[in-house]
């Protein structure tokens, strides 16, 4: 039976204490939330797909080339029009050919691309990404961000018994309107539980499966109280709702949050255990069975407590920045940008024919022995040391980095070098998720994808390096 | 091939002239310059024209060097405009010195100039980092301090360097900035001053760094026959040293050194059949503090990891062995980048005259070095008064 066969989470590092947000607001509409995941300034929704995905095909024995689908899931995408799944195609340097689906508008997003993937022939990826933005002064306050990824495929260890799918019209309970980029609902608290409620329900009971004796259960959870409230009427123990229960320690991730509650559950059930997600969004809702035990890659991403105050929430989430620096100069056009790529994701260099050394990015005469050659083109490790190192200071940035700058403040930019077979890759790179004040020469660092910076609305996206897990 | 000789050399004052232009910043430097000749000179008598400059902030992108050479009045001159970054100048001087030694001129005008501290913040930041190396060093976030920063970071972690010995750097030449009526920054810092000054790009902090400067420098380049004909000392180029090196610090095979510093150093001492021990003072490209130390050990003044030693001795103090940067350097005479290279030389010539600001007793032989960007491209030329020359 297809179902699945590999699992990885990421969620941001970044945690917001309900204690700061009842503070700074003197209420906190994040019932049983009591910390919620913050997303750097350089990451979004398809840097977060990115890590996930990433650590979802460390676990799977999976050839790459044999994948035939991604599927992804979000209601923010960076660009509400443009690329997502090309990007993380060429991140991941999956192949050209798969067939892509993005699925979003609303948090059940997730059972649309896990429903194609179940449908679909061969190693299939689903991933949902999300890290949704409201109202600082209320809607916000629960919002977080996490990502899921599976690989989804036949005879799988978890396999998938069923889908099921209830839909009605039930309008203003969660919604964005155009061109807008906060999520907003009426806040007609008994209708808006009773019609999420009423849709989970139904499509739980409609599954084929009998879900009396599920150890796990995911359902739509909007804060940490919420899965509790619209379970009251199907059979399962609160200790089964708790299990796939993740919002009282990342928030409401959206589209995400239900897959890594599932995930969660599936990390910690037995190998005969029954485990149940219920999707709920913009009217429809989802439920799917599945039985079995999974290790998720990232899944101790959950309880990470890197504390971050409500001021430095504000910056980094960019509510607060404006972040513009008009002018010209120095400047990497798109397309220039765009076939760099493979050194940007994968650092791919170049070893010489001629000596033997390396070269990055593989372009133009070797710098070992300067002579001018093709170069056997090859992917240098995404874990290296640093060798030279420096902090930018808050306002001190090249106007391309303002932004991210006036969100996350200083930096440190390093020279880090990469050893391989044939020799050391070195590569200037801006280094994230640390202290900048903390690095020093010598220290290990790890590659990821992060958001470099924006330009003429284009996100341009790269690698950074972060200390070493 | 024949010999170049430094008929004239002068400046502009360096510092934040918002009111003043390109232009007329150069009418300055070429007036000083002029003024610096023995026995005067005809404008008429300039074949050909090599200015450096940069750019910044876009004024004239295309032909500002004609722009310059018709504002002078030095009508039909052909005139070449130099970039190669913070060592625009010094390649212009070098040109000059290749069309005089090559016999096609008999006079050649060198000179650059810049103008930085006229633009909105917003305009500056787009234009501050446009030497550094874009797709891969800029994209990473880094600011030209940063580059240099990265440098001492790795310097300090090969040679416990210390925060100290790159402070003595901006002691010293403020301390003979402020005795520079042209300086920018001419007022001295003491030890404390600059070992605890706000940070930078870490560990760069502001007073290991040289300001934003607007400024204009103009050296007359002639053959042996005109130099006897107008100068009153006779100042040689001995050496004419240059070499380009990967613009990315990245890419380079050192973090700790300038290695297109070394080669123009060797290419320099050979021209010149002098070794580093004969100099008797040196103006080194000190944008930031680290690059005077690095300055120290490619240029041969010492070993590896010692240049720390020749600040804490003295050695380089106007009254040590080797004086380095008695203009007060970037850091205090300042750094309108264009320039830079030029305005070393007039510090050359003023040295070998006998009169500098802060003057070295009697020297025969000095050095210049400039600096392109973090590395990319570097000058290096000897000075020699020969004795007994001249019409005075």
């Amino acid at each position: 039976m297809r179902g699945i066969v590999a699992a990885g989470v990421y969620v941001p590092r970044f945690r917001l204490e309900a204690d700061e947000i009842e503070t700074a607001w003197g209420t906190s509409h994040a019932a049983g939330v009591d910390r919620k995941a913050v997303p750097a300034a350089d990451e979004d929704s398809l840097t977060i797909a990115v890590e996930a995905v990433r650590r979802a095909l460390a676990d799977a024995a999976l050839d790459r080339s044999t994948i035939g689908t991604v599927a992804v899931a979000t209601t923010t995408p960076p660009l509400e029009e443009g690329d997502f799944v090309p990007r993380l195609v060429r991140a991941l340097d999956l192949p050209a050919d798969v067939a892509t689906t993005t699925a979003t508008q609303h948090t059940a997003a997730g059972a649309e691309v896990l429903a194609r993937a179940l449908d679909a022939n061969g190693p299939a990826i689903v991933v949902t990404a999300d890290c949704p933005e409201g109202e600082p002064a209320d809607a916000d306050h629960p919002f977080g961000a996490a990502g899921a990824a599976v690989v989804i495929d036949d005879d799988a260890p978890v396999p998938i018994a069923d889908v099921a799918w209830y839909s009605d019209e039930t309008p203003g309970i969660r919604f964005r309107e155009r061109g807008d980029r906060n999520v907003d609902s009426l806040g007609i608290t008994t209708y808006e539980r009773d019609a999420v409620r009423e849709a989970v329900t139904s499509a739980v009971s409609s599954l084929a499966v009998d879900t009396v004796d599920a150890a796990g259960v995911a359902v739509h959870q909007r804060d940490g109280g919420f899965p509790y409230r619209i379970t009251s009427e199907l059979p399962f123990s609160s200790d089964a709702v708790a299990a796939g229960t993740v919002a009282d320690r990342i928030g409401d991730a959206g589209a995400a949050t239900v897959p890594v509650g599932l995930l969660s559950a599936l990390d910690g059930a037995g190998s005969n255990d029954l485990t149940v997600a219920g999707f709920f969004g913009g009217g429809s809702a989802a439920a799917i069975a599945c039985e079995g035990s999974l290790t998720a890659r990232g899944i101790d991403d959950l309880e990470s407590a890197a504390p971050i105050d409500y001021a430095a929430y504000l910056r980094e989430r960019g509510y607060i920045v404006d972040g513009e620096v008009a002018g010209g100069g120095a400047n990497v056009s798109v397309p220039n940008w765009q076939r760099s790529l493979e050194y940007r994701y994968r650092l791919v260099a170049g070893a010489c024919p001629n000596c033997g050394g390396v070269t990055f990015p593989p372009e133009g005469a070797c710098q070992e022995c300067h002579a001018r050659v093709e170069y056997d083109e090859f992917e240098a490790p995404r874990t290296g040391m640093i060798r030279a190192v420096t902090v930018i200071g808050q306002g001190g940035a090249p106007p391309e980095f303002a932004s991210l700058q006036q969100r996350d403040g200083g930096y440190a930019v390093a020279i880090v070098a990469l050893e391989t077979g044939c020799g050391t890759v070195t590569i200037p790179a801006q280094l994230t998720d640390v202290d900048p004040e903390s690095v020093s020469v010598g220290d290990t660092v790890e590659a990821t994808v992060r958001r470099i910076y924006e330009q003429e609305g284009v996100p341009r996206y790269g690698v950074k390096f972060r200390p070493s897990e | 091939m024949r010999d170049a000789y430094v008929l004239g050399a002068g400046q502009s004052s360096f510092g934040s002239f918002p009111e003043e232009t390109y232009l007329t910043l150069f009418d300055d430097a070429f007036d000083a310059a002029m003024d610096s000749v023995g026995v005067s000179i005809d404008p008429e008598q300039i074949d050909e024209a090599f200015l450096g400059t940069l750019g910044v902030g876009g004024r004239q992108i295309g032909l500002s060097g004609p722009a310059v050479t018709e504002h002078l009045g030095l009508h039909g001159v052909p005139t070449t405009r130099v970039e190669n970054a913070c060592a625009a100048s010094g390649y212009a001087f070098r040109q000059a010195v290749t069309a005089v030694r090559s016999g096609l001129v008999d006079v050649a005008l060198a000179g650059g100039y810049e103008v930085m501290t006229d633009a909105s913040s917003d305009h500056t930041r787009w234009w501050l980092g446009v030497s550094g190396e874009t797709e891969w060093e800029r994209t990473s976030g880094t600011t030209f301090a940063g580059v240099y920063a990265q440098m001492a970071s790795a310097y300090m972690d090969e040679y416990d360097a210390t925060v100290e010995d790159l402070s003595r750097v901006a002691v010293k030449n403020h301390g003979n900035g402020a005795r520079n009526p042209k300086a920018h920054l001419g007022f001295e810092c003491s030890l404390e001053d600059a070992v605890s000054a706000p940070s930078v790009a870490d560990p760069l902090n502001l007073y290991h760094c040289c300001p934003t400067t607007d400024g204009a420098s103009a050296v007359l380049v002639a053959s042996e026959d005109v130099a006897r004909e107008h100068a009153d000392e006779l100042i040689r180029v001995a050496g004419s040293g240059a070499s380009s090196g990967r613009v990315g610090l990245f890419q380079r095979e050192s973090l700790t050194s300038v290695p297109a510093t070394v080669r123009a150093g060797e290419d320099a001492y050979e021209g010149a059949g002098i070794d580093p021990s004969d100099l008797d003072f040196a103006e080194v490209h000190d944008c930031f503090a680290i690059a005077e130390l690095l300055a120290y050990e490619d240029l041969g003044f010492c070993d590896r990891g010692e240049a720390g030693r020749l600040l804490r001795e003295g050695v380089t103090d106007p009254d040590g062995d080797l004086p380095t940067n008695t203009s007060g350097g970037l850091k205090s005479k300042g750094h309108p980048i264009g320039a830079t290279g030029t305005g070393q030389i007039v510090e050359a010539f003023d040295q070998l005259r006998g009169e500098a600001h802060v003057q070295v007793d009697d020297p025969q032989y000095g050095l210049t070095h400039n600096v392109g960007g973090s590395g990319g491209g570097v000058t290096v030329h000897i000075f020699e008064r020969e004795d007994g020359g001249g019409v005075a």
